[in-house]
């Protein structure tokens, strides 16, 4: 099996801390739109949907949400979360839409130092790790892969001179350099298992394997997302009645006009300086 | 779309890019340099470690702050530390992940201020240290002159303010330390426990071995939104490892999302449900008759007391099914002696009762003899620090008529109650008070009834504060110096004596102070020099932390060789026979001390007065993201959390027509009235109660983010019960009704109440009898008038 970094999140041992959320702000300096104070209150699909756009949405990788308390169908209350990042999905289609021409790239096992030569566009699947990266230099900031993620990991960081698309990295230049990511580093409750599905030995890998760990995805939204959650069944049908994607976001995404009107943007906001 | 389509339509898109992209090379310069070694590094990687210990809250958990550039990019736990760097990680919560906002937040106070409006105005002029220092000095000394030394008071929390504590003790007021954190806080558990079990099993620790539990019971304690790194860790590890919990509260917590068993219980009443169980465990034979044998004292007369409190009577009284009562005593029961029953921490709750409902808690606790053994209660690590000798500490004497002495059980803790303080500085009696000190504390935000105190601070000759941020106590005063953020400064020497291994690390500086922000040593100082106090000789606190670590056998530069913290041993955490240095543990069932002083020497219920008609009783809790009222203002956390929500219960809010989401306002007892606030729409709670996280509403309009965010359930607390035993004010005495557009709307009795519980009596035409009167009336009659600052 490829390699493929994974993350399951155990809602038995979240408490909701919002710990990952802002320890990952922290580490990556990610902005805040203060028009979004208070985006963990969002307990809808169709809402987390608005709140991040290419047109100017929410800033962040890592997220927390809370659920309830309120009735399951068993008519127990549930109380929990739904702390989200990027699922460096199988078939990422975020990927699929940035219409940045694509290039030639050698990457390098940060691990064995063994070499592949692929071509990429400006955001790719690493193929060592199965992240999903931002080559932030060829970005255009045209906010196609922003709208295509169902699941909204992805933001547009137009406080920047030139806007980027910006998203979770599974903190690959720290876990490369021996490092944790930075919201596993800092998960008070151990709730956070990070690993590679491709070792059959690892935490994550056993966990997928027992069942216990689900992806987030519902029959319509079926990309492979790579983060998993496990825990009682009660939490799961909050976090799945909520928050299981349900709409195919990327079929909408007109490649051509937005990465247009992408560039149309940029160019404005560049307009001055040409004097 | 087919996946196949999709391809092919990009690789179209990117055709048709080609030509704008030939052009936009020499258009758009590069937003990202390529990294250049060392600090250059992605992220906080590469930056300088400086070790110390965190503020957000006062659990002080070892960090690192991460410098990079003369800034601090990142806060992380310190990975050295038993506690919170457990195994490969480096825990920070949500707080102090967000010290650095707080370092960097431009509403900061960081010059000294004079006030030039009325008190409470927020009208100030930046004014020179020396000029601030010496308007403080001279004030104090002139009301000293005037009115004797006790008509100073200081009210302090936490580690800035114990310099300034040692000017108001050699000052000689006896008024020296008003601890909120003593008298809104912790009093009766602290009474409860020091005289039962003989030590304080919960106080700014809490040596409750989780970990090891095999049932841990719960009774109000939200461990998960009131978060204590290592706390919730061993509560987690507990319950990963199959602990069973039952959680008493009347509201479903995130506690309770973990749960096994929850008893929302009408609040209150929970001593009710206690001695219930107490009789329950000794009828049945539950208890472990050896513990009880060999280290309790007074057995026979709790057993007899409890006699008549059956689980029947618990149920009717607490509003629970006894059923559920009954399978929740037996799990806790079985798992006996390894059951946590946690002593909890906030029980300034309803006054009189709330010594009984902690006592009762350590009485359940003996009887499964789970304490001083794995998986219960157990017994911290006496450590002692080297003596300082740098600070001549100064015992001040007592007044003719002490503050404290209607209340027999506040004399081993330090200062005056909070609130015989403000009574005095408004009466004059038994005699005056002129001059406050504040430091740490936003006393508006934290002491029931901010309207009193607002009045009390009027009469003052003088009030100053020393304040990181603009609070609401800081625009109440005279003069406002600036402190340091816990990460611009020395402090003191920490040690944390309990599982699973203690250690020592020290607070210490990673960036320069900002603006004219001043430690509080050195403001300490340059104030006593001004008021001919020689008390401070060491000239920095490197010198009082070297003096302190000696004990230990170890100096700063040596811990800081060893990552800043020292890893101790624990020792006799179960040991019950060398317990407090070879006395041996000795639990008192009944106390006679109680008795002496005219109070039952067994726990009693003592009713609380349930909610008038048309009210449900303001409760209140925390929020995981933030500290009392003193992070709402935090870039970060107000984006996590901006405003609180007020939770009604669903069957509730459908009789009232209240949806999710929509804007009400709180009106109280005696007419008082909350911010606009969302209502949050839950089964969660009892419909008896309305609950409303603390530390939001803020009424400092400097604090540009907090301000007017959510209610302050401090505002709505405007009646409170002052504990006899010391004197701490009680918080769960107030009750709201909704305001909806202008129009008052009376909380349906959806719990009938039993005839043992009296209703709280109405005492002005503010109240129920009136406001069902005003519905009848033209809504607009009613003015919304916001209270405070």
């Amino acid at each position: 099996m490829k390699a493929q970094w994974a993350m399951v999140i155990d809602l038995d041992r979240c408490v909701g801390c919002h710990a990952c959320a802002v320890a990952c702000r922290a580490e990556w300096r990610v902005p805040v739109n203060s028009q979004y104070d208070g985006y963990s209150f969002i307990d809808d699909y169709d809402k987390w949907l608005e709140v991040v756009s290419a047109e100017g949405g929410d800033y962040r990788r890592n997220w927390v949400l809370r659920l309830g308390p309120e009735r399951t169908s068993k008519g127990e209350i549930a109380f929990t979360f739904y702390p989200g990042l990027c699922n460096h999905c199988d078939h990422p289609v975020c990927v699929d839409v940035c219409p940045v021409e694509v290039e030639k790239r050698t990457f390098k096992c940060y691990k064995t130092g063994k070499t592949v030569t692929m071509e990429i566009r400006a955001t790719y699947k690493e193929p060592f790790t199965g992240a999903v990266l931002i080559d932030k230099e060829r970005c255009i900031g045209c906010g196609n892969c922003v709208e295509a993620c169902p699941y909204r990991a992805r933001y547009l960081n137009d406080t920047l001179e030139e806007p980027k698309a910006d998203k979770c990295t599974f903190c690959y230049e720290r876990v490369i350099r021996g490092e944790l990511p930075a919201c596993v580093k800092t998960c008070i409750a151990d709730a956070r298992i990070f690993g590679d599905l491709s070792d059959p030995n690892s935490e994550v890998s056993k966990l997928v394997r027992s069942g216990k760990a689900r992806r987030l995805e519902s029959s319509k939204v079926k990309i492979g997302p790579n983060v998993y959650f496990m825990g009682k069944e009660k939490n799961l049908e909050l976090l799945f009645k909520h928050f299981a994607p349900r709409k195919r976001t990327w079929e909408e995404v007109e490649i051509g006009a937005r990465s247009r009107r992408g560039l149309l943007k940029l160019a404005l906001r560049n307009l001055p300086r040409l004097g | 779309m087919k996946r196949r389509d999709f391809l092919k339509l990009s690789a179209g898109a990117s055709l048709a890019l080609a030509g704008l992209r030939l052009r936009s090379e020499g258009l758009f310069r590069k937003a990202y340099a390529s990294p250049v070694a060392g600090e250059e590094l992605p992220g906080s990687l590469g930056a300088k470690d400086i070790p110390s210990v965190c503020e957000m809250c006062f659990w002080r958990c070892p960090i690192v702050a991460k410098v990079k550039g003369g800034k601090v990019v990142k806060i992380e736990g310190n990975p050295k530390s038993p506690t919170n760097g457990r195994g490969d990680k480096a825990r920070v919560c949500a707080r102090g992940n967000s010290g650095i906002k707080l370092l960097y937040d431009p509403d900061r106070v960081k010059h000294p201020l004079k006030r030039v409006g009325a008190r409470g105005e927020g009208k100030f002029v930046k004014i020179s240290w020396d000029e601030a220092l010496d308007e403080v000095a001279h004030n104090l000394k002139k009301v000293k002159e005037k009115y004797g030394p006790h008509a100073l008071a200081f009210f302090d929390h936490g580690s800035s303010a114990e310099p300034l504590r040692e000017i108001f003790k050699a000052l000689g007021t006896e008024n020296y330390s008003n601890e909120p954190a003593f008298f809104q806080c912790v009093g009766p558990v602290m009474v409860a426990f020091l005289s039962t079990v003989g030590y304080l099993a919960s106080c700014t620790m809490q040596y409750t071995d989780m970990a090891n539990a095999k049932a841990i019971l719960l009774v109000g304690s939200h461990i998960g939104e009131n978060v204590h790194v290592s706390h919730v860790m061993d509560f987690i590890e507990g319950l990963s490892k199959g602990a069973r919990l039952v959680v008493v509260d009347p509201r479903f917590s995130v506690a309770a999302g973990k749960a096994d068993i929850w008893l929302p219980i009408r609040p209150g009443t929970d001593t009710a449900l206690l001695l219930a169980w107490i009789n329950y465990v000794i009828q049945h034979d539950l208890y472990d008759k050896k513990f009880v044998s060999e280290y309790c004292e007074g057995f026979e007369t709790l057993k007899k007391s409890v006699q008549g409190w059956t689980l029947d009577r618990a149920a009717r009284i607490c509003d629970l099914p006894r059923d559920k009562i009954e399978e929740a005593i037996k799990i806790l029961a079985q798992a006996r002696p390894q059951v946590v029953i946690h002593p909890g921490r906030h029980s300034a709750w309803y006054g009189r009762d709330d010594v009984y409902r902690h006592q009762a808690l350590a009485a359940l606790a003996a009887l499964f003899g789970a304490i001083g053994t794995p998986g219960g209660l157990y017994f911290p690590t006496p450590i002692s620090l080297g003596k300082v000798h740098s600070i001549k500490e100064v015992e001040p004497g007592e007044s003719d008529t002490p503050l404290k002495d209607k209340y027999p059980f506040s004399d081993p803790f330090p200062g005056s109650p909070t609130h015989e303080i403000i009574r005095a500085t408004l009466t004059g009696k038994p005699y005056p008070i002129r001059a406050w000190g504040i430091c740490g504390v936003n006393i508006l935000q934290t002491i029931p009834d901010p309207y009193q105190t607002m009045e009390a601070i009027k009469k003052l000759d003088f009030i100053f504060s020393f304040e990181m941020y603009p609070t609401e106590t800081a625009l109440w005063s005279d003069i406002v110096l600036p402190d340091t953020v816990y990460l611009e400064r020395y402090d003191d020497v920490y040690v944390y004596d309990g599982l699973p291994e203690c250690y020592v690390t020290v607070r210490q500086p990673a960036v320069k102070p900002l603006g004219e922000a001043r430690p509080p040593y050195w403001v300490a100082r340059e104030l006593a020099k001004r008021l001919g106090l020689d008390i401070f000789l060491a000239e920095s606190e490197v010198e009082i932390i070297n003096e302190k670590l000696k004990g230990l056998g170890t100096s700063l530069a040596e811990l800081n060789r060893q990552g800043g913290l020292m890893v101790l041993p624990a020792k006799g955490a179960y040991d019950r026979k060398n317990f407090s240095g070879g006395q041996g543990l000795k639990v008192k069932l009944a106390v006679e001390d109680f008795a002496d002083e005219d109070f039952s020497p067994v726990p009693v219920y003592e009713p609380t007065p349930a909610p008038p008609k048309g009210f449900a009783r303001l409760i209140y809790g925390r929020v995981p993201v933030h500290t009392f009222s003193r992070t709402m203002n935090n870039e970060w956390l107000h984006h996590e959390w901006p405003e609180n929500h007020a939770w009604i219960n669903d069957e509730v809010a459908k009789r009232l027509g209240l949806k999710d989401g929509e804007e009400i306002i709180l009106e109280n007892q005696d007419g008082k009235r909350s911010f606009p606030i969302k209502v949050k729409v839950t089964p969660g709670i009892r419909p008896d109660c309305i609950y409303v996280p603390h530390g939001f509403g803020s009424r400092s309009p400097k604090l540009s983010r907090a301000y007017k965010k959510g209610a302050s359930d401090q505002f709505m607390i405007s009646h409170y019960v002052q504990d006899p035993f010391m004197g701490a004010s009680s918080h769960r005495t107030s009750f709201v009704r909704v305001v909806k557009n202008g129009k008052v709307l009376d909380i349906p009795e959806l719990r009938p109440l039993p005839p043992e519980i009296p209703r709280f009596k109405l005492a002005s035409a503010a109240a129920a009898g009136e406001g069902r009167k005003r519905k009848h009336r033209k809504s607009h009659h009613h003015k919304v008038t916001i209270e405070g600052c």
